[in-house]
């Protein structure tokens, strides 16, 4: 049996597996540069979805499955899909069983509201922090195994490359900030969690700690990637000088208005084309709308009166007064749409295996449920189950077979980050993450076509060139500077994804092929060979 | 506006003061400050001499996740919910949080923080709720950053000691209310490692982010 795993990110899928890992008696070593508190998942709000017992009228796990594989537009596996839906329920009795504090009402049940593109109220939730609640209950559980020495935490270490050989996984190479070096672990399994891409966009809604590198560098290292191209934009974000904070549907499901300004008037531009609910229509719709006006496009609740604001949207009060010096009871907020959410990632199978045996991925940097466009509310629950599930294979396997000799491969890395880690070199990382984010924004937008797609390539294969000669810049994190072309590398792949995608999807909108193909209704692969980006479609 | 920050370059190395000129807008926060000073080709202090960038953690940069604590103008806080404008003052002076070991400038090891709960088995095992729920005390306890502002600012929290801190009670306080089963085992390490410390000067409330009304949770545990 495997003994040994590796988990590597300490968000809420990472903590699932490394717990169930435990839990059956295997020893987990959960690798992270900072500890749980500070990862992603805790920004999640909403809620999770999952049909319980004392469900909606009329709701079941097929209409879950149809609503996920509908929102994805049919390019998510449907055996896959029921799987995650099917496991909802116990899911959820997991959270409450080890402390989370869920919202509850009246009668002292679970509360549950609707989240958009779904046939009922399935999103259950904990007041407005949903994944920070989720996340306290799992340090506190991921904690007790600590106690008992099931789970050691590697804080301070960041993940540099996996250790394989002939397509099997034998452990990772980490970077340690305390010892300031390079460590090889080896590992009956590796388990990936590490998140999404926010660094290729710069200003996104979520975590700065996301950055695509993990996904960058294993497909330089044979890791097939998938579906690229689906990136959730979400309408309604506030910008300010560092990110874009989501200012929550909420605010819209209470009556919000969407406008902007033309000739002195309001144009309630989402009535006029979409009617009464046009505020309420799906993401990546309302994204592409306000795309479209090319205007600012204001967020407007001020109508709904102070009482209400207060009552029900107290935490969309508080954002906007606290970073936009809004007051949303009197003025409309200025809203811009933000990439928000990673489709595509490490192409997995159901059990949650990458192409390379022993190699696993859990959560947002895993691609497999959400086709090409995820519902809010899935991805906590495919975070949960994925980690669960990667674990329940692991630990049906045979393990402990020892390794092959990686020695050189170890000690090439540790040479090649030490003699460029020796250098006085300023140039800065960070002016090459800004230009690639630019380039991003601007050409893998919410509205793509070929002439923008191709701008952006020849951008970032500039920028890899550049970054290949660049010495290290020794006044900041030597992870920072090794990072830099794995993230360039996804950079590349995401965009040559986009390219190879003639139609328009979900969340992938092509300006020159604006109809969906029904031949294309497959999942995108794209794998790295000898330095070319080849796709195909997954059929 | 000039801002002064101490700086350390390793961990075993000699903290110092250096200054930087900040010539901006004054809407932005101080984590966009930092943001601001590091991002420029060159780095430069108030001397024109070129130096490094300063080290900081971040990870919302909206109030969530306590990466960002440190203490501004002698006052414990995150950076990125503090604004410039809100200083009052035409210095911003910036340290690391003084009560955990740095690792580098403003970024500090506050591990102690889990392992102090981690030793003393504050984790709830299996749930064995009682009457009483509390239900919105819970949620409140539990979105409890771990940001090690309420130990900054605590008269009686030093690294290393036996006192644990307001982080510390919040978390026993959630033990406590969610398995009556150690509900007696838990007191007692509450009462050893905080009951028996805390003076009350309660400005571990003043401090808090996320606005934990910790006097709340000793209030439950005391009473038992
Ligand atoms: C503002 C916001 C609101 C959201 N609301 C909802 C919601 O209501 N419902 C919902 O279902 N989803 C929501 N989401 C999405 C959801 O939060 C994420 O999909 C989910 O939390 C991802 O969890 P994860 O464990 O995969 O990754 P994360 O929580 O992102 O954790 C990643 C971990 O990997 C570590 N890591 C990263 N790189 C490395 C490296 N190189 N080496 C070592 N470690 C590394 C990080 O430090 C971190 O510990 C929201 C997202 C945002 C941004
Ligand atoms: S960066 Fe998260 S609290 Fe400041």
């Amino acid at each position: 049996m495997m003994r040994n795993v590796l988990v590597i990110g300490s968000g809420i899928s990472g903590m699932s597996c490394a717990l169930r890992l435990a839990g059956q008696g295997l020893f987990v070593t959960l690798v992270s540069p900072f500890p749980s508190e500070r990862s992603q998942s805790v920004m999640a709000a909403g809620g999770i979805n999952a049909v319980l017992e004392d469900n909606d009228e009329g709701d079941t796990v097929q209409s879950h499955v149809e609503d996920t594989l509908k929102g994805g537009a049919y390019l998510a596996g449907e055996e896959e899909v029921r799987g995650l839906c099917e496991h909802g329920g116990e899911i959820l009795k997991y959270l409450e069983s080890i402390g989370t504090v869920f919202s509850l009402d009246n009668d002292r049940k679970l509360s549950k509201r609707a989240f958009g593109g779904q046939s009922h109220k399935r999103t259950y939730y904990c007041g407005a922090s949903t994944g920070k609640q989720i996340v306290s209950s799992l340090v506190m559980e991921v904690r007790h195994f600590e106690a008992e020495g099931r789970i050691i935490r590697r804080l301070w270490n960041c993940f540099h490359s996996a250790l394989i050989k002939d397509g099997v996984c034998y452990g990772a190479l980490l970077y340690d900030e305390t010892s300031g070096g390079l460590e090889a672990c080896y590992a009956d399994a590796v388990v990936m969690a590490t998140g999404g891409q926010n660094a290729l966009f710069g200003k996104t809604t979520g975590s700065t700690q996301c950055d695509g590198y993990t996904q960058g560098m294993l497909f330089t290292q044979g890791v097939k990637l998938k579906n690229l191209e689906f990136i959730q934009y979400h309408p309604t974000t506030m910008e300010t000088g560092q990110k874009k904070m989501l200012i929550s549907e909420a605010a819209r499901g209470e009556g919000g208005r969407l406008f902007y300004v033309e000739d002195g008037r309001r144009v309630y531009f989402m009535e006029d084309k979409y009617g009464e609910k046009g505020n309420l229509m799906t993401r990546d719709l309302v994204s592409r709308e306000i795309w479209m006006t090319k205007k600012q496009v204001m967020l407007d609740v001020s109508f709904l009166g102070e009482e209400l604001i207060r009552r029900r949207i107290p935490e969309i009060m508080e954002l906007c007064a606290k970073y936009g010096g809004i007051d949303i009871t009197a003025e409309p907020i200025p809203v811009t749409p933000s990439v928000h959410f990673f489709m595509g990632g490490f192409a997995v199978g159901i059990d949650h295996e990458t192409n390379i045996r022993n190699l696993f991925a859990v959560g947002e940097c895993a691609s497999i449920y959400h086709g090409a466009n995820r519902l809010g509310g899935n991805s906590l629950l495919a975070a949960m189950h994925g980690g669960f599930t990667a674990a329940d294979e692991i630990c049906g396997r045979m393990g402990g077979g020892g390794h092959p000799d990686l020695d050189g491969y170890i000690k090439d890395q540790k040479e090649i980050l030490e003699k460029k880690g020796k250098t006085e070199s300023r140039f800065p990382v960070a002016y090459i993450r800004d230009l690639l984010a630019e380039t991003m924004q601007k050409d893998l937008g919410i509205v793509r076509d070929e002439k923008s797609l191709d701008n952006g390539i020849a951008d970032v294969d500039y920028y890899l060139e550049t970054a290949e000669k660049i010495q290290y810049d020794n006044s900041v994190m030597p992870y920072f500077n090794y990072s830099l072309i794995g993230i360039l590398t996804l950079a590349r792949a995401v965009l040559t994804c986009a390219k190879s995608r003639r139609e328009s999807r979900g969340a992938h909108y092509r300006a020159d092929y604006p109809k969906t193909n029904e031949e294309l209704a497959h999942a995108t692969l794209i794998s790295y060979d000898d330095g070319a980006y080849n796709t195909r479609l997954e059929v | 506006m000039k801002v002064k920050i101490l700086r350390q370059v390793t961990p075993v190395s000699e903290p110092y003061w250096e200054c930087f000129n900040y010539e901006g807008p004054m809407d932005i926060t101080v984590a966009g400050l930092l943001d601001h000073i590091n991002y420029n080709d060159d780095i430069v202090n108030d001397k024109g001499e070129s130096t490094t960038r300063i080290g900081w953690e971040c990870s919302c940069l909206q109030g969530v996740c306590g990466s960002c604590a440190m203490v501004i103008n002698d006052r414990p806080a995150l950076a990125c919910e503090t604004f410039l404008g809100d200083c009052k003052k035409d210095e911003v002076t910036i340290r690391p949080l003084r009560k955990f070991p740095v690792i580098h400038d403003l970024i500090i090891d506050r591990s102690s923080i889990h392992e102090n709960l981690k030793k003393t088995s504050v984790y709830i095992g299996e749930l064995m709720q009682g009457e009483d729920r509390d239900h919105e005390h819970q949620y409140t306890a539990a979105k409890c950053l771990k940001c090690g502002l309420c130990l900054e600012v605590c008269p009686n929290y030093k690294n290393g000691s036996t006192f644990y801190g307001a982080a510390f009670a919040n978390d026993c306080y959630l033990v406590y209310a969610r398995n009556k089963n150690k509900a007696e085992d838990i007191r007692r390490v509450y009462g050893e490692r905080f009951g028996r410390g805390c003076s009350k000067s309660l400005s571990c409330m003043d401090v808090c982010p996320m606005k934990i009304p910790t006097i709340a949770s000793i209030s439950k545990l005391n009473r038992g």
